[in-house]
């Protein structure tokens, strides 16, 4: 019987007028969007391996250890997936005077996007009267007068709606993955297969919601034309505004300092205090020890200073414990203001994580924003790669390449100390390289299953709503 | 038999806007636009008021060769490129360093577009005037009304400006009426205090806005009038909506960058180090050579070549930059969305040309430093910049974008008119 039910709409969605538009639309955005995308991969590989030998061109001429640092800084490398999915690798760099501030006016297309946009708007479109608009035509009256459960008509419907939905989707992006697999630029590996499948499951979970939420809608209004104002309207309220105010409002609710703001505390704490309080404790230091050596109560200069030390072996004994005294204040400045600095930043970066972590939670009431998070972080284009990436570069890379600066100048210096190491050009083509790998698959799907959770169980509380609200619906 | 008089076009654009007032789509747009700009002015207000006092924090001291602008007060309704506008930035000899003030570092806020007023508009008025639109001639012929109005002795092109004025007026006078009091309430705090030109450019940019309003409205008329039921004319427009706000202009981008060869910010950055360690490594062993000490010819020779590749380097990037600019602007002009996008952040002093201008006046005032130190002051002028003047964003650029608007308008207007003038009534 459901079976029939399920046929029923798939057949009646599929000759009607807005299908049609649905996969006119579809069949022509998503291949284009993934040909473009692909073709910016491959000039993004490109890019990235010019990059690279004229690193390794610099290393082979100017390698020196003093000003490499910055040189050889690892940088994420394009990743296959950027043909589908592009995530918040754009690079909008703000620490530079050549910044690129479009994506700022524009934030760039990829499938994410597609999917989060047209295709819930699309569920909306073809569920919005689902319910209602059967009941106005008359059908409605006449399913019920058969031997019917209301849970297999709705059930029915939904599935029946997904199904159609996924025709055109499935289709376009077939097309689409076409373009990938014909570009030999593009390597997909079995776990890039995976990663899609994955998303994809995805995908579906968030087009059956949209659905569902339009079934809901349809079943609580008994004109259709109402139906699709309300669809809209919770339709907006999700998809563009509840994303795109979360942060804002997290802000507000948590507040963090700027960056600056704390860059200036953090400068002031170890520029003009520190130096007061160095100033300081070293007064206290000398005055304590003067009691013990009268002599540097005297007022001398540096070169009397100096000549005395030759002469007079008492007051060289009391010079060099003024100066031990003095280093000792200092030391103890330089600790006192750099821890107070290091809490200050640790502060910072707590309030910053806070303010983070709630943005997170409170924009994942808009099923776009669960859809988006657990895209990107499957695709290693998200926030989780972000801190892999900074695992693999400060944590794992960083110590090795110090160890080898380390030992590499200290053989240097055996060989021969009158060099001045740190500014003479070395051979590095023995200094380790950082390599990027993406974090494992199964790490990836385990940091996104809270998004996956959430958009489950957003399906079933809706579909509950939407069984009760059509059990109660009067259908004449 | 009753005299028959002709029916003026007072008498319909009254009838659109009482059936209007009554209706749920009425209640649910008004609601909609209200809730959502009233949040987006409370929310860029704080972030303003945010930004602005961390301004009070890096503002340059006198002396200081420090180029940093405070937050646009009209950004609180198109924010634009203002964060990167308002980052300081700290001249000194080897080039210009970069401070992301005003920067969070909440890495959500990368992840969604802002939600100013601009975007509003763009965004969920253009729809909700399609909402207007879309049954204005499909949805009366289906219940039979349409037929009765041509009975009597009124022209269609009476029937479809009355239709165009009583929708334009019942979705304008709201949403203006919304606007008008968040400016004016925004208005009272005497920190942000818009200034007499700010008013003048807000003025534009919700002229700017009610032109963009109108066009969507005229659209929905057309498709309404080429279909024969609502229904497929809803469809045809949301599609045709998503694609000219969300597909084309993100799409364009994409398309010119495959176009124009610029290089990414990474790389551009890589080479710049790159050059300026190798200069200063062999300036190093040369000084090593002679045995030099103090701060001689070799430095300044080494310094005049890190200053020479860097300045090309840049002055390449920024052409090639600006190339990628003019292209994606005339591929995304295609959607009036975009046009809006342009027209609106320009006239606000918070668009690409803006920014650009900008960097031109941060680079002379790096120069202007630099001759100072050169003549040996310690002292640095203090930067002063000014936004261009409305008639300067208007003759580069802003007037092509209003007329696009404009433009638009009358096409849409004039083919819905055509097609209701065909229109089969029955």
């Amino acid at each position: 019987m459901l079976g029939t039910l399920i046929k029923k709409e798939i057949l009646n969605n599929v000759f009607s007028f807005r299908f049609v538009v649905i996969f006119a639309l579809l069949l022509v955005v998503v291949p284009v969007t993934i040909f473009i995308l692909t073709n910016d991969y491959v000039k993004k590989v490109d890019e990235y391996s010019s990059r690279q030998n004229g690193i390794e061109n610099y290393l082979k001429n100017y390698a020196h250890f003093n000003r490499i640092g910055p040189i050889t800084t690892p940088s994420q490398p394009p990743i296959p997936f950027y043909s589908l999915v592009r995530g918040i690798s754009s690079d909008v760099n703000m620490d530079k005077f050549d910044d690129d501030p479009l994506p700022v006016m524009f934030p760039l297309l990829d499938l994410v996007f597609i999917v989060g946009i047209l295709l819930s708007l699309a569920a909306l479109i073809f569920s919005y009267d689902a319910v209602c608009g059967e009941k106005e035509d008359g059908t409605l009256k006449l399913m019920m007068s058969n031997r019917l459960a209301r849970s297999k008509i709705i059930l029915g419907k939904i599935i029946g709606g997904t199904l159609t939905l996924l025709i055109p989707f499935t289709l376009s992006l077939g097309l689409g993955l076409f373009v990938i697999l014909l570009n030999s630029r593009v390597g997909w590996e079995g776990t890039d297969w995976v990663t899609l499948a994955l998303v994809l499951f995805g995908a579906v979970i968030y087009i059956l919601l949209f659905l569902v939420i339009g079934v809901l809608i349809s079943a609580s209004h008994h004109s259709s034309s109402a139906s699709i104002m309300t669809s809209l309207f919770v339709w907006v309220l999700l998809v563009l505004v509840v994303p795109n105010l979360s942060p804002y409002l997290a802000a507000l609710i948590s507040p963090a300092p700027s960056q600056i703001k704390m860059e200036r505390e953090v400068s002031r704490l170890s520029d003009v205090e520190r130096d007061n309080l160095g100033r300081k404790l070293e007064a206290e230091r000398l005055a304590e020890l003067v009691k013990k050596y009268p002599v540097l109560a005297e007022r001398f200069s540096e070169a009397e200073a100096k000549a005395r030390v030759e002469k007079d072996p008492a007051f060289r004994e009391a010079y060099q414990a003024r100066t031990r005294e003095i280093q000792a204040a200092w030391d103890e400045a330089n600790r006192i203001q750099g821890k107070k600095a290091n809490d200050l930043q640790d502060e910072f970066r707590r309030n910053v994580g806070a303010q983070t972590r709630l943005s997170r939670d409170l924009s994942m009431i808009s099923p776009l924003v669960d859809f988006t998070y657990l895209a990107t972080d499957l695709t290693s284009t998200g926030t989780m790669n972000l801190g892999h990436f900074r695992r693999l570069s400060d944590d794992i890379w960083g110590p090795a390449y110090d160890q080898y600066v380390r030992g590499r100048i200290a053989a240097l210096q055996k060989q021969n100390p009158a060099v001045d190491w740190w500014n003479t050009p070395v051979d590095v083509s023995d200094m380790p390289r950082f390599q990027y790998k993406e974090e494992a698959l199964p790490a990836r799907v385990k940091g996104t299953l809270w998004p996956f959770a959430i958009l489950m169980i957003m399906n079933l509380i809706v579909f509950s709503a939407a069984y009760i609200s059509f059990v109660k619906y009067d259908v004449r | 038999m009753p005299r028959r008089t002709p029916v003026l076009l007072w008498t319909i654009v009254r009838k659109e806007i009482v059936a209007n007032l009554l209706s749920y789509k009425f209640f649910i747009a008004i609601l909609l636009t209200t809730l959502l700009l009233f949040t987006s002015f409370f929310v860029l207000y704080k972030d303003y008021k945010g930004r602005l006092a961390d301004y009070e924090l890096v503002r340059a001291k006198p002396g200081e060769p420090i180029a940093v602008l405070p937050p646009n007060p009209l950004s609180i309704f198109a924010k634009g490129l203002d964060e990167a506008m308002t980052r300081s930035f700290e001249i000194s000899r080897i080039g210009i360093d970069v401070f992301a003030g005003q920067k969070s570092g909440n890495i959500i806020f990368a992840f969604f577009p802002t939600p100013d007023f601009v975007y509003i508009v763009k965004v969920v008025l253009s729809l909700v005037a399609l909402l207007f639109g879309f049954d204005q001639v499909s949805r009366e012929k289906e219940s039979g009304v349409l037929r009765l109005m041509m009975s009597n002795s009124v022209s269609r092109t009476k029937i479809l400006a009355g239709k165009w004025l009583g929708n334009f007026l019942s979705l304008s006078v709201p949403f203006l009426l919304v606007t008008i009091l968040g400016f004016v309430l925004i208005n009272l705090d005497p920190l942000v205090r818009f200034s007499t030109s700010s008013a003048a450019r807000f003025f534009l940019l919700v002229l700017t806005a009610i032109i963009y309003i109108a066009l969507f409205l005229s659209l929905g008329i057309f498709v309404s009038a080429l279909t024969r039921r609502a229904a497929s004319s809803l469809v045809i427009l949301l599609l045709i909506w998503a694609v000219t706000v969300f597909v084309v202009p993100n799409l364009g981008t994409l398309l010119a960058r495959q176009m124009v060869d610029v290089p990414s910010v990474k790389a551009l950055s890589e080479k710049q180090d790159q050059v300026w360690t190798r200069e200063v490594l062999q300036m190093e062993i040369e000084r090593r050579a002679k045995n030099d000490r103090g701060t001689g010819d070799i430095v300044k020779k080494h310094f005049n070549v890190i200053n020479l590749e860097l300045n090309q380097m840049e002055e390449d990037y920024r052409n090639r930059f600006d190339r990628l600019v003019r292209l994606s602007k005339n591929i995304n002009r295609l959607s009036p969305a975009a046009s809006f996008v342009y027209a609106t952040t320009e006239l606000t002093g918070t668009g690409i040309g803006e920014e650009s201008h900008l960097k031109e006046n941060v680079l002379r005032y790096k120069d202007s430093v630099l001759s100072n130190l050169e003549r040996g002051e310690k002292q640095a002028p203090s930067f002063t910049y000014r936004y261009r003047s409305v008639g300067q964003v208007l003759s580069q650029g802003g007037l092509f974008d209003l007329a696009w608007l404009i433009f638009f308008n009358i096409l849409f207007f004039a083919m819905g008119y055509v097609a209701f003038v065909r229109y089969d009534v029955r």
